[in-house]
């Protein structure tokens, strides 16, 4: 065999593995396609937990559960089934988010709940209109908010005052509480929403360095910077709850709204402050 | 009889019709020459009609009709040569296709990035074959031009050859540098960032420079556009015309040099004669081509396909957040090494300057007329000299060399990278159990027993982080660091993982902290 033969044989064979290569490829693109779909929705859901994180928690929560007297629940089954009728927006529940989050809002729909920050309500975030975010970055929020769909419970707020209301004195005699009550509360009730790892409010759980809040309650009287009137743990978290302006811890804004002394019954508050002193 | 004879005309008439055909298309050569030129049989006709066709046909006349059999040794040129030209076709092949998905805007680049992964069949191999091809060709060049050093092959009449190859060195650096920008993700905006920088140190008009590759103070749809035009426009043009007059310097002017023994060497007489026979282009130069071209398409698509070469794609490009290690492209890491060591003028500038200089001149600057390797000794230690420094330099570009980070940081950046991937990403996601892991505190192994399998993956993570900080202890870096590293559920297959190190430093606790998403669809299975 010359070696012309030699190598146009050896190619033919070459073409022919390169060829059946890329048949062999060719048959698993729809496949790999659609992987890199997931793929891509995957990471844009990651970008949007950062960006919410330091756009929107300090507001909505960290898990989105919403603030009473700020900003609603996202993370909230109302405002996946519900709230896109209510509004009688005509998009996507996508094109909804995507929209709110650019422009933000001049004035809340629901005032006396959520008033927001006053004027306005929400602030924009698009950069097209003012606001900190690229295109690709409100939609990465979008993303991280809608993968709250399939899990959203429905987030029941105290509207108005209760019987046995709690009120504001810190003196005032509470009944026993029960912890596993309180815990279910700090959920259903939105506190968990700041209060765990959180930009918003003091995290209640303990973490390197730092004790629970059932410990720093205790210390927390003692501090010479401490300028509320408790007299022991209890009295001073009845008073972060019910008078949440008295004192301010440190690195934090006073976000947290003043009337649940109106919302709250006694039992209520016992639970939570059982509930609170466990987290030691 | 007559109808037989008839028929017999007929095929010749039309036998002849159809040679006719061939031979106006094939430029000469009848269908017989045809037959017998892939056989490997020799020609049919006289005078030869197989070097006709390198007058009469534009394509031939560009190619060479013979080269010397002692030349075309694999040991003496690799077809290092071939397979750069080889690389650039390549290039202009999936380019020109990559075209057609592509938006030069920042808005819309990545976007039809991510259409063409994940709408355009094919589309994922396209751009991994186009990466591929542009690593190839630098690398091709690379060589090319260091096989020509050590053969000598640049001396005498191919000097003004050697000239336009060091033209085309800098043109494919900057092809595959202008390219870098397009994806407009992290790592291409940052490594272009570090790049056009460096024209900064030029003095002068350094900032002019800058600011006229760049479009504006920082790269932006300016920038893009400028260097989407030059990839696609400029620099293939300017490719094209030197490679012509290199291609045919080589091919039509003095050949392929011969191996500096049959010239200078001891060999017999009949051996130096030997390796001055010819081999003509037809048919031999011509199937070894066409066999080479199907070598090198394997290659690249075993590249894509089985060896898995993929080309990155980070996260969309963020002028405002800068991620830890940004780094020029490979083939520049000897330029940022080069810069760590002084002053950036000199280093940046005024260096480069003279050696670019001193490769165009190396044809001048040696007049040494030997090719042999032993007969000039000095030429090849300078040659393997500036290799090693090119090595040396190299590494030395590499972000982790040289750039004091905070102890804190660096196991983190290690541990999980800003961009790509690193240890915590290649966790699987049903390892990641929420829980807060903290330093010499939660036992070493056994961490998730609520788990079938266990957790190897997180273990080994988990049990490197416990290593670099205790090493950092023993150091010094980090007194009496308290490290933790915690695993939250933060939605439906979405795990927060934080990495925070508190240490004292003058007095004074700091931290240091750091954030993660990690969702099921990304990490491994």
């Amino acid at each position: 065999m010359s070696r012309v033969n030699l190598e146009i044989t050896l190619g033919i064979l070459l073409v022919l593995i390169t060829s059946s290569v890329i048949l062999f490829y060719g048959l698993r693109e729809e496949e790999r396609m659609a992987e890199y779909k997931a793929w891509e929705k995957a990471r844009s859901i990651e970008v949007g937990a950062e960006l919410f994180s330091a756009q929107c928690s300090r507001c909505h929560g960290t898990q989105g559960l919403g603030i009473v007297g700020l900003c609603p629940p996202l993370n909230d089954r109302y405002f996946f089934d519900d709230r896109l009728a209510d509004v009688e927006w005509s998009g996507t529940m996508e094109d909804y988010i995507v929209a709110t989050v650019s422009s933000g809002r001049m004035a809340s729909t629901r005032p006396q709940l959520y008033p927001g920050e006053g004027t306005p309500a929400m602030p924009s975030f698009h950069e097209n209109y003012g606001g900190p975010l690229r295109e690709d970055q409100v939609r990465s929020i979008a993303a991280f908010i809608l993968n709250w769909e399939e899990t959203a419970q429905l987030i029941e707020v105290a509207t108005g005052p209760v019987e046995d209301a709690v009120g504001t004195d810190i003196t005032v005699e509470l009944p026993e509480g029960d912890a596993a009550k309180g815990e279910a509360l700090a959920v259903s009730i939105g506190c968990a929403a700041c209060h765990i790892q959180a930009p918003t409010g003091p995290a209640w759980l303990a973490d390197s360095g730092q004790a629970g809040i059932g410990e720093r309650a205790a210390q927390r009287i003692a501090d010479p910077d401490y300028t509320g009137n408790a007299q022991t743990a209890e009295q001073y978290l009845l008073e972060s709850i019910v008078m949440p302006g008295v004192y301010m811890v440190p690195d934090y804004q006073d976000l947290m709204p003043n009337n649940y002394g109106d919302t709250l019954a006694k039992q209520d508050v016992a639970d939570l402050i059982a509930y609170m002193l466990t987290l030691k | 009889m007559l109808r037989n004879a008839n028929l017999q005309d007929l095929r010749k008439k039309i036998g002849g019709m159809i040679d006719q055909r061939v031979r106006a298309i094939t430029a000469g050569l009848s269908l017989n020459e045809l037959r017998a030129l892939v056989r490997g049989e020799p020609p049919t006709e006289k005078p030869n009609p197989r070097y006709k066709v390198h007058t009469t046909s534009f394509l031939f006349h560009i190619r060479p009709r013979y080269y010397e059999r002692g030349s075309t040794i694999f040991a003496h040129t690799f077809r290092l040569g071939f397979f750069t030209s080889f690389f650039f076709f390549v290039e202009v092949i999936t380019g020109l296709i990559l075209m057609v998905y592509y938006t030069p805007s920042p808005s819309e680049a990545y976007n039809s990035i991510l259409k063409l992964m994940t709408n355009v069949p094919f589309g994922q191999m396209l751009r991994d074959i186009h990466r591929l091809g542009a690593e190839g060709m630098v690398i091709f060049t690379t060589l090319h031009m260091l096989r020509t050093f050590f053969t000598g092959s640049y001396k005498k009449e191919r000097s003004f050859t050697w000239l336009t190859g060091v033209a085309l060195l800098g043109i494919t650096l900057f092809l595959s540098f202008s390219g870098y920008l397009l994806p407009w993700d992290q790592l291409a905006y940052w490594a272009v960032t570090i790049g056009t920088s460096m024209a900064e140190a030029a003095p002068v008009f350094g900032n002019e420079v800058n600011l006229l590759m760049r479009g504006s103070p920082d790269i932006a749809a300016n920038g893009l556009l400028r260097f989407y035009l030059l990839h696609v426009v400029l620099m293939p043009f300017a490719a094209i015309l030197v490679i012509s007059i290199h291609y045919y310097k080589v091919s039509r002017e003095h050949g392929i040099s011969l191996p500096a023994k049959y010239i200078e060497g001891d060999v017999a007489p009949g051996v130096a004669k030997e390796a001055k026979t010819r081999i003509d282009f037809l048919p031999d130069l011509l199937t070894h081509e066409v066999f080479l071209t199907a070598l090198g398409l394997l290659a690249l698509v075993l590249g894509v396909t089985v060896f898995g070469y993929h080309a990155p794609l980070e996260n969309i490009a963020d002028p405002q957040v800068t991620p830890l290690d940004t780094k020029a492209p490979w083939y520049f890491w000897w330029l940022q090494g080069m810069l760590k060591l002084g002053d950036k003028s000199l280093m940046g500038i005024v260096l480069p300057t003279i050696i670019v200089a001193i490769l165009v001149g190396v044809p001048y600057i040696d007049r040494n007329p030997h090719r042999s390797l032993y007969k000039r000794p000095l030429a090849v230690s300078l040659g393997l000299v500036a290799v090693l420094a090119l090595i040396v330099l190299s590494y030395m570009g590499l972000p982790q060399y040289g750039i004091k980070t905070s102890a804190a940081t660096r196991i983190v950046q290690d541990l999980a990278p800003q961009e790509g991937a690193g240890p915590v990403h290649l966790i699987p996601y049903n390892q990641l159990q929420s829980g807060v892991y903290e330093v010499n505190q939660s036992p070493d192994r056994n961490l998730c027993p609520e788990v079938d399998y266990g957790c190897p993956e997180l273990e080994s993570v988990f049990g490197s982080y416990t290593e670099r900080v205790n090493n950092a202890i023993n150091v010094g870096d980090l007194p009496a660091a308290n490290a933790v590293m915690l695993i939250e559920d933060w939605q439906q297959d979405l795990k927060k993982v934080t990495f925070r190190i508190i240490w004292e430093e003058d007095e004074q606790s700091k931290t240091y902290e750091r954030h993660l998403y990690l969702h099921r669809e990304r990490g491994a299975e």
